[in-house]
């Protein structure tokens, strides 16, 4: 039997215990698979349905290995229950269908419903397809964030509190932990010491609201994706990082690629998120492009206590390369060469 | 012995030619990307042989004249983080933006030239 046939025998085993039989799995197909947690798209047979699913999975041999998970991401309860109170607020989140359990052998995760349309970043930007979506996308997240910031916290005690200046104390251990020192990291890490804003309000946060976790079809955006990162914060963190240049993806407006930075923020005032000071979000644009600078020398640097001689994947390793992109664009925005 | 023959970087150009011309377009899903990635993997690797040495040797010189005595580039970059960390330069001092703008613009003509806009092939430049 092949690893894909005995993954395939375990996820239709799953499938007929949480949703019913027959639990025949189809079209297995891996979407994307990187050091941590790896996507699965999938069509499982549930009494006379056929029923378009996703799988999202950190195997069980990388369960513990991952800094960030447990600590700072969320396991796939907390995630269950934090879309279905996304669901209540009015936010387009995928419904949940299964929550990975240790019978299930198949690690920690959930099963989601499967949304038709596009998630690569330089395809929304530049398809013809989504044309005619496109002009409306900034203000489509600006409504979305308005949103998610609404969302009831009650039962969702797991999301942990994250100010600024406890979002800098994280990635500050993170550049630590690293071990490798780089100039242009501290001083990006100083400059947010010396910028922390004060926040308007602390509410919950998505951590990674931006282009490429975003599901669009030509009617604009059909879902939000991937809210490991959320936490109780400052909600101009979100509106900071939607406009990173990094998930422009060579696109040429500030949001996304695909918009302008007034749609977003009257968008988002409009839809009762609370008025919008430009200059705080670019703070954590600023601060954004320092943060995902770490996450890719982290990711380039592997598993901290991996095992030696364990397998890097090349995506991972190739991340951290990627460090000089984002440090760069800090330097853009505190020095007024940016847009 | 001589440098053996042929030289680093026309291995990597042969890899990169196969992967990227035979073996990518018969791929397709998760191994397409992956693929895509190692390519330019590769091709990162081939412009640091050719590029690295003369961004050394000057970034070097500029981390002597910032901090004001002689070293190896890596011991004088990590010096120069820690007098950052330490508060010993203003956020604004020109001479080290202009030392950490020319330091990020050389990395990304071996690890990302799109980004600045600089040709693929360092021999173009």
């Amino acid at each position: 039997m092949t690893e894909h046939d005995a993954f395939q025998h375990k996820l239709e085993a799953a499938v007929r215990r949480h949703l019913g039989a027959p639990g025949e799995v189809r079209a297995l197909v891996r979407l994307t698979g990187g050091a941590t947690k790896a996507t699965w798209s999938f069509d499982a047979v549930v009494g006379t349905a056929t029923l378009p699913l996703i799988l999202q999975q950190t195997p069980p041999e990388r369960l513990g290995s991952t800094p960030g998970r447990g600590a700072v991401g969320l396991h796939g309860a907390h995630d269950a229950a934090l879309l279905e109170a996304a669901r209540a607020a009015g936010v387009p989140a995928p419904r949940v269908r299964i929550v990975l359990d240790a019978d299930d052998d198949l690690g920690e995760g959930t099963v989601t419903e499967r949304i038709t349309g596009e998630t690569l970043g330089r395809k929304i930007n530049t398809e013809a397809r989504f044309a005619a979506a496109r002009p409306q996308l900034a203000a489509q997240c600006g409504s979305i964030l308005a949103a998610i910031h609404r969302i009831d916290p009650t039962g969702l005690d797991f999301l942990t509190e994250q100010p600024a200046p406890a979002q800098l104390a994280m990635y500050r251990t993170l550049a630590d932990a690293c071990d490798h020192p780089l100039p242009a990291v501290e001083l990006g890490l100083r400059w947010v010491a010396e910028h922390l804003p004060k926040a308007p309000r602390t509410c919950v946060v998505h951590g990674d609201f931006r282009n490429g976790n975003l599901i669009v079809g030509d009617d604009g955006v059909r879902c939000v994706l991937d809210w490991e990162l959320a936490h109780r914060g400052d909600p101009m963190l979100d509106l900071g990082w939607l406009c990173v240049k990094t998930w422009r993806f060579g696109g040429p407006l500030p949001v996304g690629g695909f918009g302008h930075r007034d749609d977003l923020f009257r968008a988002y005032e409009r839809a009762g998120g609370g008025s919008v000071d430009p200059a705080h979000v670019r703070f954590w644009e600023a601060f954004g492009c320092i943060k995902w600078a770490l996450m890719c020398m982290h990711k380039g640097l592997g598993d901290l206590g991996a095992v030696p001689g364990a397998r890097r994947n090349v995506e991972a390793v190739a991340i951290g390369r990627r460090i000089e992109e984002p440090l760069l664009d800090f330097l853009d925005l505190i020095t007024g060469k940016g847009d | 012995m001589p440098a053996s023959k042929p030289s680093a970087p026309a291995l990597l150009d042969a890899a990169i030619d196969y992967l990227e011309r035979e073996l990518l377009p018969t791929l397709g899903g998760y191994h397409r990307f992956q693929c895509r990635v190692t390519v330019n993997v590769l091709a990162q690797v081939r412009r640091e042989l050719v590029l690295a040495p003369a961004q050394a040797d000057a970034e070097r010189a500029r981390l002597v004249s910032l901090l004001g005595h002689p070293g190896e580039r890596d011991e004088l970059s990590r010096e120069l983080a820690a007098r950052i960390r330490a508060g010993e330069f203003a956020l604004d001092d020109p001479a080290l933006l202009e030392h950490l703008r020319r330091s990020l613009v050389e990395a990304l003509r071996i690890n990302n030239p799109k980004w600045i806009g600089a040709p693929e092939d360092p021999e173009n430049f």
